[in-house]
């Protein structure tokens, strides 16, 4: 599913005296198959982006496309369609927020998990149902058969996280969209749940990943482009390779991943990098300048 | 959604009526709700209602969102209007619909404007005192009770933490529901029973954060060395000034001009 945004624009509050603009055009398309990422400042209108995706903000102006649908309608048939579609949209499009474990309710892992599912599907067998939470769980690394019983409050930080992907992954979307998903996370959990995700793109089980971001080095290391908000605006939309380049100070403000930083001193004593930013790239480009200094 | 709720908010603006200090405010409001009861005449509500427009004035709060304030009692107003339009028993002849008579009606609409005045009289004071001013004022007004060994100071420190804690849990609250909305969770639709069963996905987490939040501020508070035991000093000392004063004698001029309408004017209508 494509997603393609043109001049959206929405008002917190719109009627009353503590009305806040929070996204003033935005225009910005994401095809299937991306691992896009966003970024911005704090109340830039990332999360009122990401929230109108699977329709939990209602379009006020401006048009958007996710897939095949429509959201916002100008005719009434329209309208009525959309509204019958909306709970389709929302499993097609599965919405990680921050801080997800916060949102875990239920007396077992496997109800918790089970709960989106059988919200979207009630027609669904409760052996089938058993099957898809299996599933799920074991997509996000952990052991069934140890986990299903027990309370999502005995779990750990990390897992408790896993648990709550999973009770989107469940409904096996095909856009998957997360808010700044491994925000206080230790380096290691950090780093598996990055892994997760990009396991969970190459092998297709969520065909496009979205993710909301502070932190460039996490941008730089795994999206294939990235859309810079600022004022409620998508001001630049391209790959991170262009957003982090020497002659683009527009993400300057954000700060700089490493790489990026030690490219440009690396200039100030003369040596030339063209890097992507990934890590790997940025070394092995660095071995292959110093071997050939060598020479 | 929930931060539509426009009641009890306070509004950021530089006034008069901000300025006052917070106990005369309080006490303030306490006579006037005892004066619109006192009130038995539409002239006596009159003055009391201009009264609180100069105040309105004076605070530079939008009248809208004064108005606004009233949506979450309207249900409440228009109920008792409802039932006194048909319960009341007037003495003259029918006006409408062979029960309802003109006393009826009139004294509908003088319960009405009674409703209004004082929950716009309640919601200026929210609207003009911050919180922490607001229980600075019930702490000083409650002191001398702390003589029969009352814990004024704890009672205080509780409401403005509850006061505090309103506008962040509404926003946790929020941000739950969206989340379990994206997970398919259906709060509009089916009957009371059904929607109220809805809801556990949203009570259980903000009930846990709440207590994680107040162990947080717990803790936090014992590193500060905090103890309600000794004297404590204040960062903003309440201090009475010229403003007070001007207030006060306004207030009781009103106050002196609804006694004399009861006594000399027409009682009732």
């Amino acid at each position: 599913m494509q997603i393609v945004s043109k001049g959206l624009t929405f008002t917190y509050n719109k009627k009353s005296d503590f009305k806040k603009t929070a996204l003033s055009g935005v225009d910005v398309t994401i095809n299937e198959g991306e691992f896009f990422g966003i970024v911005g400042e704090t109340g830039s209108g990332k999360s009122t982006f990401i929230q109108h995706l699977n329709g939990l903000i209602r379009v006020q102006d401006g048009s958007l496309t996710v897939g095949e649908y429509n959201l916002n309608p100008t005719d009434k048939n329209g309208k009525k369609q959309l509204k019958k579609q909306l709970k389709e949209l929302r499993y097609k499009v599965g919405m990680v927020f921050q801080y997800p474990e916060y949102q875990l309710f239920a007396e077992t892992v496997f109800d918790d998990v089970a709960f989106g599912l059988k919200n979207f599907h009630p027609e669904l067998s409760s052996s089938e149902v058993a099957l898809k939470v299996q599933k799920a769980l074991e997509v996000v690394g952990l052991d069934y058969d140890a986990v299903k019983n027990k309370s999502p409050f005995e779990l750990s930080g990390g897992q408790k996280r896993r648990v709550a992907l999973a009770g989107i992954l469940v409904s096996e979307p095909e856009i998957l969209v997360l808010d700044e998903p491994v925000a206080g996370l230790d380096p290691v959990g950090k780093k598996r749940l990055m892994s997760l995700l990009h396991t969970l793109h190459d092998t297709g089980v969520v065909k496009t990943i979205i993710i909301v971001s502070h932190d460039m080095d996490e941008i730089s290391e795994n999206v294939t482009r990235v859309a810079l908000f600022r004022d409620g605006k998508a001001v630049k939309v391209c790959t991170p390779k262009e957003l982090f380049s020497k002659n683009d100070d527009s993400a300057d403000r954000l700060g700089l991943p490493v790489t990026a930083y030690v490219q440009k001193e690396l200039e100030k004593i003369g040596v030339q990098i063209d890097t992507d930013y990934k890590s790997k790239d940025f070394i092995e480009k660095i071995i292959e300048k110093y071997k050939s200094l060598n020479k | 959604m929930l931060s539509d709720l426009t009641f009890g908010q306070y509004y950021q603006a530089e006034s008069f009526v901000h300025r006052l200090d917070p106990r005369i405010k309080i006490l303030l409001l306490i006579a006037y709700v005892v004066f619109v009861f006192v009130a038995n005449s539409f002239y006596g509500l009159l003055a009391l209602a201009v009264f609180l427009m100069l105040a309105i004035i004076f605070s530079k709060v939008p009248f809208g969102s004064m108005l606004g304030s009233i949506k979450g009692v309207l249900f409440i107003i228009i109920l008792t209007v409802i039932l006194n339009i048909f319960f009341y028993t007037g003495e003259t002849q029918t006006v409408l619909f062979w029960v309802i008579t003109k006393e009826a009606l009139l004294f509908s609409a003088f319960m009405a404007i009674r409703l209004i005045t004082l929950v716009m009289a309640s919601v200026l004071l929210t609207y003009t005192t911050t919180p922490v001013a607001l229980t600075d004022g019930i702490e000083s007004l409650l002191s001398p009770l702390k003589i029969i060994k009352f814990p004024v100071h704890e009672i205080a420190l509780v409401m403005s933490i509850a006061l505090r804690f309103i506008p962040i849990l509404m926003n946790e609250a929020d941000r739950i529901i969206m989340a379990q909305k994206a997970r398919g969770a259906d709060f509009e639709s089916g009957n009371l029973l059904k929607r109220t069963k809805a809801m556990i996905p949203v009570l259980i987490p903000l009930l846990i954060s709440a207590f994680r939040r107040a162990e947080e501020l717990g803790d936090a508070m014992d590193s500060r060395c905090y103890s309600s035991g000794e004297k404590r000093t204040k960062y903003k000392k309440l201090k009475l000034t010229y403003r007070d004063l001007v207030v006060t004698i306004v207030a009781l001029i009103f106050f002196a001009g609804v006694i004399l309408i009861n006594v000399f004017g027409v009682a009732f209508l």
